[in-house]
């Protein structure tokens, strides 16, 4: 219980010390709001548009096979910790060692099927080859 | 309970106070004492030892020679960078916008509330203190993302997509190259895997090595050492931030402040990382003569030196080759080692 109120202060000090840092800045800093200096960096051009825009989709798959393989982590995690002592205790290795060889390997299968349909591969977008195949033909 | 006794307890006991207040005042000081020695360690690191070491590696002379060694360029920075006007820039997603610099070195800062430091700096050891550590530092992608949403600008939103398409294709080997050392101690937490690794392994001419994982399995070692690397983004695996690419990434329209708060998050980071390495593979603070916590710091320094060495002397790799080498590289390596680990560990036992 002790370890997690100190766990609890450390996360109080992870927010105070930011915070008190911000203060002494706004205490130090001048503010000279100028025309064009509040305009977002693009190369020193004039922006154009918001940056919510729609984005490169292999972002997406990634992080879908991200979540598989993020919750098999978590389960493997207590596996490893009991696995020695429950050597130690007299279990057999096939009973101790078959189920996680299987788990990993329906894993594997999928991380194959994955490879293989290009979900890892980062893909060009077709618009930009297409546009950048006209420039040359220009 | 722990083997040995906490900062926390350590520092109640000082101050005479029992039970929970004990509990609350012991942690609150313990918790300012780690913080700030980080924040010393990072001082040294950012305006200074980095520096340095790019001076070095580039053969030139950089801003670092104010006083003995450069060293009051650290004052002469923190007093500059606090001071410079801090600019919204237009449309920026107000709260996210000021969230963000918080949330970076919070992470940071969190995780290493479960750190052994050597000398009882520990501030708490509980039983899932591994996976703590992990978890806390996953925290900064979230901060992250927020600093590319809210930035309203295209080079921080495709830094911020960078970041965290690395961090999530790095860290599923990370965890489990970690996990393939918890088959070896038994346990998740940090003082245990440090006792764990006091053991003698062999004598080689009268010196005793210790059963650090470093050297019980150096293949994970490697593996951990890489994923690490593209977690806190330094080259090769630098793409979030990528200078000459895409500005400066998700930070490209923070200034002031914010900007000394996600810079100083990403050193603690860091420093995190290489304390994570150095507890789980090198024995924590342990080694000959010197203190504790001295070695302790010598470890995640190394680490944080082979970081800044990478990033001088390795060219940056492409975003689809750093993806590709995460998947199907690393993460089929990392389980390899898992089950390798397991088998050889169960054929011994």
């Amino acid at each position: 219980m002790s370890d997690w109120i100190a766990i609890g202060a450390m996360g109080l000090v992870g927010v105070g010390l930011p915070l008190a840092m911000m203060a002494v800045s706004a205490l130090l800093r001048p503010s000279v709001p100028e025309q064009g200096k509040s305009a977002t960096y693009e190369s020193g051009e004039v922006p154009t548009g918001t940056a919510r825009v729609q984005f490169n989709i292999q972002y997406y798959m990634v992080a879908l096979l991200f979540l598989v393989f993020d919750i098999e982590t978590v389960l493997i995690f207590p596996w490893t910790v009991i696995y020695r002592s429950a050597l130690e205790q007299g279990a057999s290795l096939a009973t101790v060692l078959t189920p996680m060889l299987v788990f990993i390997g329906v894993l594997v299968v999928g991380l194959v099927w994955a490879w293989r349909n290009g979900a890892v591969k980062w893909v060009k977008s077709p618009q930009a080859s297409r546009r950048k195949t006209e420039r040359k033909d220009a | 309970m722990s083997l040995q006794a906490v900062l926390p307890d350590t520092i109640s006991g000082l101050l005479g106070l029992e039970g929970v207040l004990g509990d609350i005042v012991g942690g609150l000081v313990g918790a300012f004492l780690v913080a700030n020695i980080m924040l010393i360690m990072t001082a040294f690191a950012g305006p200074w030892a980095k520096r340095k070491i790019t001076a070095a590696f580039g053969d030139r002379i950089a801003v670092n020679r104010i006083g003995p060694f450069g060293l009051l360029t650290i004052v002469t920075d923190a007093v500059r960078l606090l001071s410079k006007e801090l600019i919204v820039p237009e449309g920026v997603d107000r709260p996210a916008w000021d969230l963000a610099p918080m949330v970076i070195p919070f992470s940071a800062l969190l995780g290493f509330a479960v750190i052994p430091m050597g000398n009882g700096i520990q501030l708490a050891d509980p039983e899932t203190g591994l996976a703590f550590a992990f978890a806390a530092a996953s925290i900064a992608s979230l901060g992250i993302v927020m600093t590319g949403y809210a930035s309203n600008n295209k080079f921080s939103l495709i830094g911020a997509l960078r970041a965290v398409a690395a961090n999530i294709a790095y860290e599923i080997p990370l965890v489990i190259t970690a996990a393939s050392v918890v088959i070896f101690a038994g346990s998740l937490r940090m003082s245990e895997i440090v006792a764990v690794q006091a053991e003698p392994l062999l004598t080689v001419a009268g010196v005793t090595l210790p059963t650090w994982f470093a050297f019980v399995n150096p293949f994970a070692f490697a593996l951990f050492i890489i994923a690490n690397l593209a977690e806190v983004g330094r080259n090769p695996f630098d793409i979030p931030e990528a200078p000459t690419e895409i500005v400066a990434g998700y930070q490209t329209e923070y200034s002031s402040v914010y900007f000394v708060l996600i810079y100083l998050g990403e050193f603690i980071h860091i420093f995190l990382g290489g304390a994570i390495a150095a507890t789980l593979f090198l024995g924590g603070p342990a080694g000959p003569v010197l203190p504790g916590f001295v070695w302790f710091t010598i470890k995640i320094w190394a680490f944080f030196l082979f970081t800044q060495w990478a990033r001088s002397a390795v060219p940056r790799l492409r975003v689809d080759q750093f993806l590709e080498i995460g998947w199907k590289g690393m993460l089929v390596l990392s389980f390899a080692n898992l089950v390798l680990t397991a088998i050889i560990v169960g054929v011994i036992a």
